[in-house]
Parts: structure tokens; C-alpha cells; sequence
């Protein structure tokens, strides 16, 4: 749709002529953005950026400060501050115009279009983008729920939980044991749980190096599985215990009171508990009904719902085809979007999506590793077309500018994002 | 400023380190670098490489693409194209560009900062 005074006119009337809907700006198309990371931060800047002013921007983000999952591994492993991670909403309002709006949503009216804050605050949109994340699918593991993660962390969405996980690992007993319970594909940012189990061991190995690490993992394998191993082989010999599905890995139950782990029936006592538990889209999705099962449909062109043509969703909360979970994708998903519906509401030109991803990994000091890919939209699915893989055995030389790279990254994307 | 296709060897060893090794010598035919880009679509392009190379310019780890001379950009990325240049990532993005959307991005980019 080519956005002129008429389709203004003609649709949005009704819901501008509604008391409560805050529209400021009126006479101008209305793009609501749900959730300020790595997929909807992206998508307000470009559009915001690119329409020079045409389109009204709204992000909504509950945090004042986003702290990215993204190296949040190398704050545990002592690489980097929690400051590092950490990113404010300032550019965005002050620099692109974005009316950044720190509350949640509540609710999406997609008949009557409109976003409902917990605040009370109701905004009308034309296009709505919901990039909210993921959240923990319940009863996943049994013994765990949301009240029991200050003594067993997830550390899967990071600022205080990651701070606390830090806190509980430096506080080990000498000898002690950190367990992690990885969670089932699909979930967020694959080679995640065994980056994060390399930083713990990095840190264990300096401060406290007679200390093991259990992982009970429901897969048979992993992202990237050839290079932990080897890594872990190398780095931090007889440390760690990695149980797969075939030994019951994905058979376990905590008791959080006890701080106990029973793997396959077999009970352990442990002094750190990380768990991970099976993921879904962030609850706003399932509220706004764009989901089927945990995750939301989406046409691989433009990232828009299967169920309304109206709503985009990106990153991990959508179910789009091969590409993995993680900030590098959400954040290409969201130009694709972003172009798309730039298009739609002001008739600039529309170019055909481009996807790729990389994920580096950081396993000891200097050794990074990478794993990356380049994917195509086609009818069905965003289909993967071309990836490589860091290899085992390279040299240290490599391996140093690996992880140099993967710094460039992150202040790349986080420029990408917030700038 | 152009190019004939034997200045690719200099600059892609010049700016990447060692070339490939048993590959044969690059080319570039002089009418890739004649290609007028549009930078409009460079704009759309550009962002497949803004996830990683900063629109500021500046450079950590990741190297600088703002403010370079067309003809220099459109033979680095043909040099990876043509796995001259040797890192994986690059060798993938440059791999599926065609010679337009090269010249669309060296248009974009030169302008930037
Ligand atoms: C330990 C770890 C390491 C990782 N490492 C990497 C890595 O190296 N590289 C990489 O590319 N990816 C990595 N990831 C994955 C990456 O963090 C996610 O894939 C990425 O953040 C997804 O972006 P998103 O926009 O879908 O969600 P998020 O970035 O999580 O953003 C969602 C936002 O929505 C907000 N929100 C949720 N619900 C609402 C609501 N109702 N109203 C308003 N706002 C709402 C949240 O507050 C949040 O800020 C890692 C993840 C973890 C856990």
C-alpha cells in the first residue's frame, strides 16, 4: 500500500478520533515498535533514519538501560564490565526523533490497532512491530519456576540475573561444583550455554581450579560442538562434564531449596545452579495472537506475521526458517523490515531481503571462534544458502583475530542499534 | 582513476595479507569498474555490512569501508569474490553480490564521513 492523505483518511480516522489513543504527530503514518533490543531498536532507528521524518516512530521498552545477552558470557568471564554491556535510549530519541516510551505492553487491539502500556497509555498504529524477546516456557523444568530464579539463575536475559550468576560463582566453595541445565532447541543464540560453560571455566580455573562443572543437556549435540570440545579439552582439562541426551542429559529435575540437580535419577549436590529452561516468544506475541505453539509465523520477505499483514515479527520471538536465535540476525531481520515497511507507508522503494549471521564464541583468553551464514527468503522459510565455520586445530594467530573481530562486532551492531 | 584487472594482485596483497595460495591470478574486467552504482540501493545494501563495519567510520577490530575511492572498494570486494582475499565471512557477504550491488555499495560508501 502506497501511504497518501486518503488511506490516512479513510482508515485511520476512526481510531485517531478516539479519545484515549495518544497519536501525536497525526496526519502522518504511525509505527509502533514493541521491545528496545537487538531486532526492535534496529528496526525503529532505520526507519526513523530513513523516512527523514515521514513516519511517526514509537519504541516501546520497559528497561532504561538495555543489557545485551550479547558478550554478557565475557562479563562472567571477567572480560568485560557490566557497564560494557549496557546501552540507554538516548540517541535514539534525541538524534532519529524515536518516541521512546519506557513502560510494556499490555495488550495489542490488532482489529482496532492499537497497543495497550501498562501505564494505561493506549497508541494507535499502521504497522506494528513486536520484537520482544523470548520468555521461559513453564513447568520446563521440573522443580524450577520464576520464583526460584535468584538461587537458580537463568541468566538468559541479562542485567541483574547475569550480575547475580557472577556473584554465585565467585562465591563457590573451594572444590565446589556449577551445574548448568542447557536448554532444548529451539532457543536463543545456540552456541550460548557452551561459550557461557568456557567463560565459567576460565574463571573457575584462575580462582578456584579444583572446582567442576556439570552440564545436563537435553541434545545429542551442539552449535559449534567440535570447537568447545576441543577448547575445553585444551583449556581446562577434567573440568568439565558435558551429559548429553543419551545419558539422561535431558532427564533432570532441581530442587532449589536444596540446591540439589537429579540427573537420570541420580541426585547431586551443587553450589551454583544454572538453569536454562525450554524457551517461547515473549508473551506480548501470544498475547497479540500472532503465535502458533511457542513461537510466531512470519513470511521470510518482510518478516511480517502470518496472521495479519500488519504486524512484523522479528528476532527470536519468530519462527522464520534456518536462521539461528541471535542479536546478528534480529538485527538483519529488522532492515529487511524496516525497508519493507518504510515502503508500505510511504511508497519508497522496496528491495528484496538480505540475511546473514555470524555468532563468535569466545572460549579462553584470545581463542574466538565463529560460525556464520547467508540466507535467502524464498515462499516457504528463510532458507540458508551459504556458511563457514572456524576449524579445529588453528593456529593461535587466528584464533586472537577471531576474537579482535568479534570486539569490531559488538561495537558495530551496538552502533547498529542505539547510535 | 582506473584500474586494469592486474591491479587487483597489488591491492589484495597489499590490504588483506597473503592471498590464496594455487588460486589463479584474479581478474577484474574493466568494465566492472565502469559500472555507475546507485547508491540508493548501495543505502538498502549497506546494511548487511553495518552489523559489523561501523557508518562512522571508526574502526575496532573490524575494518573502516567509509569514504573509500569506488574503484579501490569494487576491486577489494571482487578480490573476495574471487577468494584472493582470504576471510570466510567476507568471502561469503562478497560472494553472493553481483557486480551492480558491488558498484551500488562502493557509491554508497564513498560518500559516507
Ligand atoms: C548468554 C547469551 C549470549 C549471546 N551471545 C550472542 C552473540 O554473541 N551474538 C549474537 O548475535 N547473539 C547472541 N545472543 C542472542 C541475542 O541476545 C538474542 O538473539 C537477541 O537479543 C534477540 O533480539 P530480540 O530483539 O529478539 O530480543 P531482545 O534483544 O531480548 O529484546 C527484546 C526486548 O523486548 C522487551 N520487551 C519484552 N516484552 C515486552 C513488552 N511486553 N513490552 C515492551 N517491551 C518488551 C525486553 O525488555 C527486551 O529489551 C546471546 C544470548 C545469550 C542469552
Amino acid at each position: 500500500m502506497t501511504w497518501n492523505r486518503r488511506t490516512f483518511l479513510g482508515t485511520g480516522a476512526a481510531v485517531v478520533a478516539a479519545p484515549h489513543v495518544l497519536a501525536e504527530g497525526q496526519g502522518k503514518p504511525r509505527v509502533v515498535v514493541i521491545g528496545g533490543g537487538a531486532g526492535g531498536a534496529t528496526a525503529a532507528r532505520y526507519i526513523a533514519k530513513d523516512s527523514e521524518g515521514m513516519i511517526d516512530v514509537t519504541l516501546i521498552e520497559p528497561t532504561r538501560t538495555y543489557f545485551s545477552c550479547f558478550f554478557s558470557n565475557l562479563y562472567l568471564g571477567g572480560f568485560k564490565a557490566i557497564d560494557d554491556i549496557g546501552h540507554t535510549y538516548g540517541a535514539l530519541a534525541a538524534a532519529h526523533g524515536i518516541n521512546v516510551v519506557h513502560d510494556w505492553a499490555v495488550d495489542v487491539d490488532r482489529a482496532g490497532r492499537t497497543v495497550t502500556l501498562a501505564g494505561g497509555g493506549v497508541l494507535g498504529y499502521d504497522k506494528l512491530i513486536l520484537s520482544p524477546g523470548i520468555d521461559f516456557v513453564d513447568g520446563a523444568v521440573e522443580g524450577w519456576d520464576i520464583s526460584a530464579q535468584n538461587r537458580m539463575p537463568h541468566a538468559y536475559k541479562a542485567g541483574s540475573q547475569t550480575e547475580l550468576l557472577k556473584a554465585q560463582i565467585a562465591a563457590m566453595p573451594e572444590g565446589g561444583t556449577y551445574a548448568m541445565v542447557a536448554p532444548p532447541n529451539p532457543y536463543r543464540c545456540p552456541p550460548g550455554p557452551y561459550e557461557r560453560i568456557s567463560m565459567v571455566a576460565h574463571v573457575l580455573k584462575a580462582s578456584n581450579p579444583t572446582a567442576k562443572i556439570i552440564v545436563a543437556d537435553p541434545k545429542p549435540k551442539f552449535s559449534k560442538m567440535a570447537l568447545f570440545e576441543e577448547g575445553w579439552a585444551n583449556h581446562y582439562p577434567g573440568m568439565i562434564d558435558w551429559i548429553g541426551e543419551e545419558f539422561g542429559g535431558g532427564n533432570v529435575s532441581v530442587d532449589p531449596g536444596a540446591m540439589t540437580l537429579t540427573i537420570d535419577g541420580d541426585e547431586t549436590a551443587v553450589d551454583v545452579c544454572n538453569v536454562i529452561p525450554a524457551m517461547k516468544a515473549g508473551r506480548i506475541a501470544e498475547i497479540a495472537g500472532v503465535t502458533d505453539g511457542n513461537w510466531a509465523p512470519v513470511n521470510a520477505a518482510d518478516m511480517s506475521s502470518k496472521a495479519d499483514p500488519d504486524v512484523h515479527v522479528l528476532g527470536d520471538a519468530s519462527q522464520q526458517g534456518d536462521m539461528p536465535k541471535s542479536a546478528f540476525s534480529a538485527n538483519s531481520q529488522a532492515k529487511a523490515c524496516a525497508n519493507a515497511v518504510r515502503g508500505a507507508l510511504t511508497g519508497s522503494k522496496v528491495f528484496s531481503p538480505r540475511y546473514s549471521n555470524t555468532c563468535w564464541s569466545l572460549i579462553a583468553a584470545g581463542d574466538g571462534v565463529k560460525v556464520g551464514a547467508t540466507y535467502e527468503a524464498t515462499e516457504e522459510k528463510i532458507a540458508r544458502v551459504d556458511g563457514f565455520i572456524s576449524q579445529p586445530g588453528e593456529s593461535a594467530e587466528l584464533r586472537q583475530a577471531t576474537y579482535e573481530e568479534s570486539e569490531g562486532w559488538y561495537a558495530g551492531i551496538i552502533a547498529d542499534m542505539f547510535g | 582513476m582506473r584500474r586494469a584487472g592486474f591491479a587487483l594482485t597489488a591491492l589484495a596483497t597489499a590490504l588483506a595479507g597473503s592471498p590464496v595460495t594455487g588460486n589463479e591470478a584474479p581478474s577484474l574486467d574493466p568494465a566492472i569498474l565502469a559500472i555507475e552504482g546507485d547508491a540508493e540501493w548501495g543505502a538498502y545494501l549497506a546494511g548487511e555490512c553495518l552489523t559489523c563495519h561501523r557508518a562512522d567510520g571508526l574502526a575496532e577490530g573490524i575494518p573502516r569501508i567509509t569514504g573509500w575511492e569506488p574503484d579501490d572498494f569494487v576491486t577489494a570486494m571482487h578480490a573476495y569474490k574471487q577468494n584472493w582475499r582470504t576471510h570466510p565471512i567476507m568471502q561469503m557477504v562478497a560472494g553472493r553480490l553481483s557486480d551492480e550491488e558491488i558498484a551500488a555499495l562502493a557509491a554508497y560508501f564513498k560518500d559516507l564521513e
